[in-house]
Parts: structure tokens; C-alpha cells; sequence
């Protein structure tokens, strides 16, 4: 087969897992690699007075150890223009703290040893004398009167204010029926990767490159940022990706420790090596979506939704990371929804606590507006005596109306068909049914409910990628790509595309995407935008190869072949393939692209313990077209599998100090296969119509609804008490809690 | 340097002070030169076994598992010393004569891992579930599984796995 490949569930060649032979950074050694340590904050919030270093430099195997003074001034950069605002430097996080640290587990030093474990015992006994700050240890107390400052030369807690707009509220809502009006509250929790981050990096002393192992997601931007902040040339950077043992958003970014691995390979002429453990991951990688939204939404007496304002707090942690505002853009963004609202107002502050920074984990924004507006959906629906899927039927935004724009917000929904792809997910798992079995069961005493959310998820978010399609001489073809591959198989999916554009079977395609001396530029793997971004460069490059191929021999692209290391056209006459040279593709994607998707949750309670059980759960997204369907529906039951616990189990707390109550895993609870039911995955492919191969994203949907569906099927399950569900996760104590007045 | 038996007798040993450990993992000698506080995990690592993997330290997500004795054990919570003399089964081993062992082929089959960290854990958790309780119900099996963490599947296509891998075994018995 040499065509025919897209919309194929080609196997993904994942024998390297299995045998145990595939090498993630931990796995890799360089000759003569010391071991690096760093020393964290134990309080959030603290004038460093002293650091005495003398008695851990005087340990067996140490080398070195590092404070502030020791490296220059300089902070990590902001990677996405759009995340980046006047103020937001004044935020920005120092590679190891500079006279006050501002949350547990802030970088204050760092041991570098022979050995990892004399390491970590040095470590210990690097001896920092504190005088401890006061401490905003909670984002609605960040903007109250005389609230301590995270950064006192700032003046401020606030990183940013969005403010969106659509339409006359007041006019709205002043012809509304009914007004409801609440406050809800995503809490914090995060990604948790099984491999933790690690980094090795190693100085060329005869190239003079320097190489960082261990990279991931972004690596083209983490290159320009140790460029700057180490002021050495980016050619003079190289940064490669091995196996990652997932990513979801938090690994990649450009840390502290980036830095600091990279710096003190260059100091000490010493390959070094670092590998994050599990305490340390809880509160050095990055935290997400804590947030707070006051919610008021109008609506007409026979539900037809009108307008909402919204006005929300959400959590940056201590310092703005490499993300910028996206913690506060994001979830604006998303408040609309898939929902034909007259008119809305959303105003989203950033705000600072003395808690680890927040970063983005998959659905990032999406998920808390999701969470919010869809729990509010089904308070009006109570109010209205309307069944919630009726009252969502009413207000989606139909076929005919897209393009939609909330103009003058930067959202608009090119394609899709909200309506239809919601009756899908009813019609699939039987919502009538499911509404019979529900009375059935509640009049057997049983605590049943039914829940579901719509949501639109923002991805393929540009500004762009490029590909490179190299023939080698053997006939095969070498792909390289900017974007990375964190566990989802896009490897897969970008050969396959690679495959049937050039014409060629899968075997003779390779993706490389692990080095950034292979490719100019790469954006890298966020925002669900690999496959739309790269598979379309991907695409454009193997058309490209075809085009100049063609040009040697005069014909028409779409006559030649590439058979066996020739370049064949149907006469016979052929040219080897090494000299047609290389294709390029570069695709460009000025705006984002919305996708719809809807989640449903069908729970029971248990009335002794408040133990939420999950019996059937369904995910629904229109991903444009699946190149690889089979393993799209892996990432979307993965996802909806990580929002299950989200919405049950997961919670980084902190206690009134900023001290983090979850650093180990024992108290993070994730969810194991006892907690999950089989999660039912239903596929629309309604063709994007903004880029060539008509796809969406894909990678994060399964996440977007989920915490909403729970949340509405548990408040469901509790009758009149539901109208309490507020925030999550429904941990047993909590649902208990609200049982105890059903 | 001193072997670790030795020092049973009442000899101290310092922290970072090496001694000869003999382990003996997929039927081969690992013959080990490590301090006693090595962990079993990196005490195999460091000797050429990479396919055991370290996920958390604290014996909660199960990335170490490995079989002693044939019996699952959280590689990163014990000692190399503890293992000395037991006969240790490691990712490495799990195929046999170049062929792929039922597990290994039905986590393929039945997209059982994503970013693989986790599968090594995942594939000896289950190697030893079926070979000590061939007959294992499915309730059995999904308690047993969720001993381990599986960040990027859930769990549910384990599960799915090891119930096809348990299908295949048994039919091969006859």
C-alpha cells in the first residue's frame, strides 16, 4: 500500500516500551557527568538573609555549589507574545531566588556532586538563614486591602486584567426573565507525569556547542531562551528530546533549572546531570487552573440564554512563568462557549499567591470556563424546570450561523455543527434511556445523576511550523519536524501523512523531531495544534519534493513516483532522488481554530462514605479529520480519564502558611483503573475548512467537559442539595458533607 | 572490597562505602559494586537494566516493579542488599528467544501505553499476577493493576490487555 494512509488507524511502533530498551533522559550518560542538587525554599514567603555553603562544600564528592550571586541577573522569558504584557516582566522568575523567595520550593541553591546521593545529603546541609514575610496564601486575599505583596517593588498582586466584550449587557439583562448569579471555583492540581523532568547537558569543548538532553515541547524556544539568558549564540544551543513519559502541557517549558543544568555544564566544563524527584515535581513543575468566578447569567423565561458577566481571580502562583497570562487569558476566552449569547462581559485578573507558579495543563483555561459555565447551565436549568439537555438544544449555535464571531473577542468559530455533534452524543449513549434507568434506580433508594457539559476548545494555535522531507539515498525519507512527541504517537501520524503525500509506503518514511539542529524553527507540541500545524507543513513539504522532482523531468506533479531511491515518471525515464534535493513546507495559522465537543457522566453515590462512583462516562469531539482515528480515541480517553481525577480525587492544597500539604503521591490521589470505567469515545470529523487536510485538534478535548459533566451529574444525583456543588474535587468528605442535609 | 555478607557479623559500613552485591536478575549474575543504602531500582539501573524506571521513590506509582522470588516488589522502596541471593525478573527478561511474551503483545494490541513510562511497571505487575494466579477474575486483576499509575491511559486499556494476555495463556495451556 503506498497511498491511503490518512484516516487509517496505522499501528504505532511502540516496541521500545515494551522491551524496556527506550531512553528517556534519566537513561542517558555522558563520560565524567556530575550530579546536580537543587536546594529549595522551605517557606513561601521570605527575606533570604544569609546562605552559608561552607559546610556543604566541604561533603565527600562535592564539587560545587551555586547561589544567586553566582550566576547573572536574569529571568525567564515569556514564549507567546500573546501571554506577554507591559507589566508581566516586573514578575518574571529568577533561575534561583535573589534576596527573597516567594513560595516552597523556589531554587535557592544548587549542589553538584559526583554522586547523586552525596548530592542530595550536601544539599541538605547548605545552611539559609530566613525572616519570614507574610504570605497570601489564596487568590481572593491577593486583592484585598493591605494583603501582603508576592513582589513588593511591583505595588501590586494583580499580573493582568483581561477584559472581553461582546454586545449591550445592560440592555440584555435588562430584558431578562430570570437572573442567576453564583460563585464557583476550580481548585489546583496539574498534570503529574509518571517521568518527572530531568536534564543532562554537556559542553563540546572542540565544536563549542553546547547540548541539553531532556528537552521537550518547546525546545526551539527553550534554545532562544538559554541563548539570551546564558548569552552564548543559539547555533552554539542544542537542544534533543528523548523518549518523555508525558507531558501534558507542564514539561518543556523553560524552567529554572534549564538554566542552571546548562549553566553549570558551561562553569564547571563537566557534563551535568539532574533528575527532578517526586517531591520536588509537586512543587517545582508547574501548577494549574486554580481559579474563582463570580457568574451572573440572564435568560429568558422560556430559556433562551441572553448574556452573562463574569468576573474571575486566577491563580499565577508566585511568579509569571514562561506562559505569561495565559492562566487569565485562557479561561476568558472560553467563557462563550458553543452558546448564540446576545451579549456577555468577562473581566479575568491574573493574580499572585506565595505558591508555585502556575503554568498550563491540558484544557488549560477551557476546562475552569467549561466547569463554570456549564454548572450554571444547569442551575438555570433547575430554576427553569427545564431538562439541562433542552436547555442546552435551545441556545447552541447552529450550522447556518457559522462562520460566529463575538467580535470585537478574538473568538470565532469557522466550522462544525454544535447541534448535531450534541444529539450525536445523546443519541450514542442513550440519554432517554439513561433518564428511565435514572428513576428506576433513584426509586430503589439509589443516588443516581446525569450530567454533561458543551464546550468549544481553542487549538492549532499558530503562528506556525515548518518541515523538512530529506530522500536519502537507501530511498527512504527523513522528516524533520519542530514539534515534539510526548507519548501521544504523532510520530504515527505525521509519517502517515508524510506517506501518502509522497506517494510511498509508511516504511519508507522517518519523522525526526527530537533535535533542533535538524529544523531552523518549531513552535513545539501545545494547544492540540501537532497534527493541524506540522501535518500541514508535512504536507506542503512532501508537495514540494513532488514539484521540484517533477521539474527535473518535465512532467506534471502528480505523474511522478518515488520508487526505490528514483524519482519515476510514466514513460520510465528516471532521475536518482538525491539530486532533486530536499522539500520544504512551512504552514502558517494566523488564528486559532475552535472545535466543539460534550461530555456526559452518568454517577452514583454512595450514602455512607459520599464515594462518587463514575458508571459510564462519554466524550464526543469533532476533530475536522482523523488521520488516525485509533489513536485519536486513546487520546481522548486518556484525557477524559485525567479529568475524572480532577474531578473526584486531585487536589494540591496548601495550608495557611503557603505550605504545600500534597508532595507526595500518596496524598495527590490519581486515579487507577479501580476509579475509571471504560471511557465511550465518540468521533465527528466535520472538515476544518481553514487549513488543507481539514483538521482540528484533538490532544485536550477529553479533558474540557469532563470536570464539568462530573460536577453536574454528582449536584444531579443530589437533588436540591446540587445546587451547593460549587467547587471540586468531590472528595467524600465533601459530598458527605452535602449529603447530611439531603 | 568487601562482600556484603561480611559485614553481617557486626562490622559497620559507611553511608557511601561499596560493597560486592550478587543478584542475579533474568537468570543471569549482576554481579553489584554499590553502598548498602543503594536502592534495588538504581542498583539495577546502574548495572545496564534500564527498562525498570523511577517514577516517584515513595513506592506509589509502581514505574519500579520488578518480580523476587516471583513476587511484584517496588524496586525503588528495597535495597540491592535485600535482593542478594534472590532471583530477581526485570522488563529485560520478559521476552523470550526474541519473541514478545502475551503481555507485551497484548499491550500493543490493545494501545495499553502511550508515553511508556509506566509499562515496565505495568508488564511485571502482571507477569507475576499471571503466572502466581493463572485464573484470576477480572475483579482480581483490576485490583491488582491498580497498584500502578497509568497517567496517560487511565488504566482501562491495561486492564483490557492484561484480560486478552490472560486469554492467550490459558488457551496455550491447553
Amino acid at each position: 500500500m503506498t497511498s491511503g494512509y490518512i484516516g487509517v488507524s496505522v499501528e504505532r511502533d511502540d516496541l521500545a516500551f515494551l522491551d524496556g530498551t527506550a531512553c528517556y533522559v534519566a537513561d542517558v550518560d555522558r563520560e565524567g557527568q556530575l550530579y546536580a542538587r537543587v536546594v529549595r525554599s522551605p517557606v513561601a514567603h521570605a527575606r533570604i538573609l544569609d546562605i552559608d555553603v561552607a559546610e556543604a562544600l566541604a561533603q565527600p564528592g562535592v564539587v560545587a555549589v551555586i547561589t544567586a550571586a553566582d550566576i547573572p541577573e536574569t529571568r525567564i522569558p515569556i514564549r507567546l507574545p500573546m501571554a506577554e504584557t507591559p507589566y508581566t516582566h516586573l514578575f518574571l522568575q529568577p533561575p534561583l531566588a535573589r534576596e527573597v523567595v516567594r513560595y516552597v520550593g523556589e531554587p535557592v541553591a544548587v549542589v553538584v556532586a559526583s554522586d547523586p546521593y552525596l548530592a542530595e545529603d550536601a544539599a541538605e546541609l547548605v545552611d539559609v538563614d530566613f525572616d519570614e514575610l507574610d504570605v497570601v496564601s489564596d487568590i481572593l486575599s491577593a486583592t484585598t486591602q493591605g494583603t501582603p505583596l508576592v513582589h513588593a517593588e511591583a505595588g501590586t498582586n494583580i499580573v493582568a486584567t483581561v477584559p472581553l466584550g461582546y454586545g449591550d449587557v445592560e440592555a440584555a439583562f435588562a430584558r431578562a426573565d430570570v437572573v442567576i448569579r453564583d460563585r464557583l471555583r476550580m481548585h489546583r492540581h496539574t498534570a503529574v507525569p509518571m517521568e518527572t523532568r530531568g536534564l543532562l547537558a554537556e559542553m563540546d569543548h572542540g565544536t563549542g556547542v553546547l547540548t541539553l538532553w531532556g528537552a521537550a515541547k518547546v525546545k526551539h524556544f527553550t534554545r532562544s531562551a538559554l541563548s539570551s539568558m546564558l548569552g552564548i549564540e543559539r547555533h552554539r544551543i542544542r537542544l534533543v528530546e528523548n523518549h518523555v513519559g508525558g507531558g501534558f502541557g507542564v514539561r518543556g517549558e523553560p524552567y529554572p533549572e534549564d538554566f542552571l543544568v546548562a549553566f553549570l555544564a558551561l562553569r564547571l566544563g563537566r557534563p551535568i546531570k539532574w533528575i527532578e524527584d517526586r517531591a520536588e515535581h509537586f512543587v517545582a513543575t508547574n501548577h494549574a487552573r486554580e481559579q474563582e468566578h463570580d457568574l451572573e447569567i440572564a435568560a429568558t423565561a422560556d430559556g433562551r440564554l441572553l448574556a452573562f458577566r463574569d468576573r474571575a481571580w486566577c491563580d499565577q502562583g508566585a511568579y509569571v512563568r514562561s506562559q505569561g497570562i495565559l492562566p487569565a487569558l485562557l479561561p476568558a476566552l472560553h467563557l462563550p462557549g458553543p452558546y448564540r449569547w446576545e451579549a456577555f462581559s468577562v473581566e479575568t485578573r491574573g493574580v499572585l499567591t506565595n505558591r508555585t507558579p502556575v503554568g498550563t495543563y491540558r484544557g488549560p483555561g477551557m476546562t475552569e470556563a467549561t466547569f463554570v459555565r456549564e454548572r450554571m447551565l444547569d442551575k438555570l436549568a433547575a430554576e427553569l424546570r427545564l431538562d439541562p439537555a433542552e436547555l442546552r438544544r435551545r441556545n447552541l449555535i447552529r450550522p447556518g450561523e457559522l462562520p460566529f464571531s463575538f467580535e470585537p473577542a478574538p473568538i470565532t468559530y469557522e466550522s462544525g455543527d454544535f447541534p448535531a455533534g450534541f444529539e450525536h452524543l445523546l443519541d450514542e449513549v442513550g440519554y432517554d434511556d439513561l433518564c428511565k434507568q435514572r428513576q428506576v434506580r433513584r426509586a430503589s433508594g439509589e443516588h443516581v445523576g446525569i450530567g454533561f457539559a458543551a464546550y468549544t476548545e481553542i487549538g492549532a494555535i499558530g503562528p506556525f511550523e515548518e518541515a523538512r522531507i530529506v530522500p536519502r539515498s537507501d530511498g527512504r525519507f527523513v522528516v524533520h519536524v519542530g514539534v515534539a512527541s510526548l507519548g501521544q504517537g504523532v510520530e504515527t501520524v505525521l509519517g502517515q501523512i508524510a506517506a501518502e503525500k509522497l506517494g510511498v509506503p509508511m516504511d519508507a518514511v522517518s519523522i525526526d523531531h527530537h533535535d533542533t539542529e535538524k529544523l531552523a524553527d518549531g513552535f513545539g507540541a501545545f494547544a492540540s495544534r501537532s497534527t493541524t500545524l506540522a501535518g500541514n507543513a508535512v504536507a506542503l513539504a512532501a508537495e514540494d519534493l513532488r514539484a521540484k522532482a517533477a521539474a527535473r523531468l518535465d512532467v506534471p506533479a502528480g505523474e511522478i513516483r518515488f520508487v526505490q531511491g528514483q524519482v519515476r515518471e510514466p514513460s520510465g525515464r528516471t532521475i536518482p532522488l538525491a539530486e532533486v534535493g530536499e522539500g520544504r513546507g512551512r504552514f502558517d495559522k494566523p488564528h486559532p481554530t475552535f472545535s466543539f465537543g460534550a461530555a456526559l457522566s452518568l454517577v452514583s453515590i454512595d450514602r455512607e462514605t459520599g464515594l462518587v462512583k463514575v458508571l459510564r462516562h462519554a466524550v464526543l469531539h469533532d476533530v475536522g479529520r482523523a488521520v488516525n482515528p485509533e489513536l485519536l480515541r486513546r487520546q481522548l480517553a486518556g484525557a477524559a480519564s485525567q479529568g475524572i481525577g480532577a474531578a473526584l480525587l486531585e487536589e494540591l492544597l496548601y495550608d495557611e502558611y503557603g505550605q504545600p500539604q500534597s508532595t507526595i503521591m500518596a496524598d495527590y490521589r490519581m486515579p487507577t483503573v479501580e476509579e475509571l470505567p471504560d471511557i465511550e469515545v465518540i468521533v465527528e470529523e466535520r472538515p476544518n475548512t481553514a487549513n488543507p487536510l481539514g483538521v482540528k485538534g484533538g490532544g485536550e478535548s477529553g479533558m474540557v467537559g469532563t470536570p464539568a459533566a462530573i460536577a453536574n451529574a454528582v449536584a444531579d444525583a443530589l437533588g436540591v442539595e446540587g445546587a451547593r456543588v460549587w467547587r471540586l474535587p468531590l472528595t467524600p468528605d465533601r459530598v458527605r458533607e452535602m449529603l447530611r442535609h439531603h | 572490597m568487601p562482600h556484603v555478607d561480611q559485614h553481617l557479623s557486626g562490622d559497620w559500613l559507611e553511608a557511601d562505602e561499596s560493597v560486592r552485591i550478587r543478584l542475579v536478575a533474568n537468570d543471569q549474575e549482576l554481579p553489584v559494586e554499590a553502598p548498602p543504602r543503594c536502592t534495588l531500582a538504581d542498583a539495577l539501573r546502574d548495572n545496564g537494566l534500564k527498562g525498570t524506571r523511577l517514577g516517584c521513590e515513595q513506592g506509589s506509582c509502581g514505574a519500579c516493579t520488578v518480580l523476587l522470588d516471583g513476587r511484584p516488589v517496588r524496586s525503588c522502596l528495597m535495597l540491592a542488599v535485600q535482593a542478594e541471593g534472590g532471583r530477581l525478573e526485570t522488563v529485560e527478561g520478559l521476552a523470550a528467544g526474541g519473541e514478545l511474551h502475551a503481555l507485551q503483545r497484548a499491550f500493543h494490541d490493545h494501545g495499553a501505553l502511550q508515553c511508556g513510562f509506566c509499562t515496565s511497571g505495568f508488564l511485571m505487575l502482571a507477569a507475576g499476577l499471571l503466572r502466581e494466579e493463572p485464573d484470576a477474575g477480572r475483579e482480581r486483576i483490576r485490583e491488582v493493576l491498580s497498584a500502578n499509575l497509568c497517567r496517560c491511559t487511565g488504566g482501562g486499556p491495561i486492564l483490557q490487555a492484561v484480560l486478552a494476555a490472560q486469554r492467550e495463556l490459558r488457551g496455550g495451556r491447553g
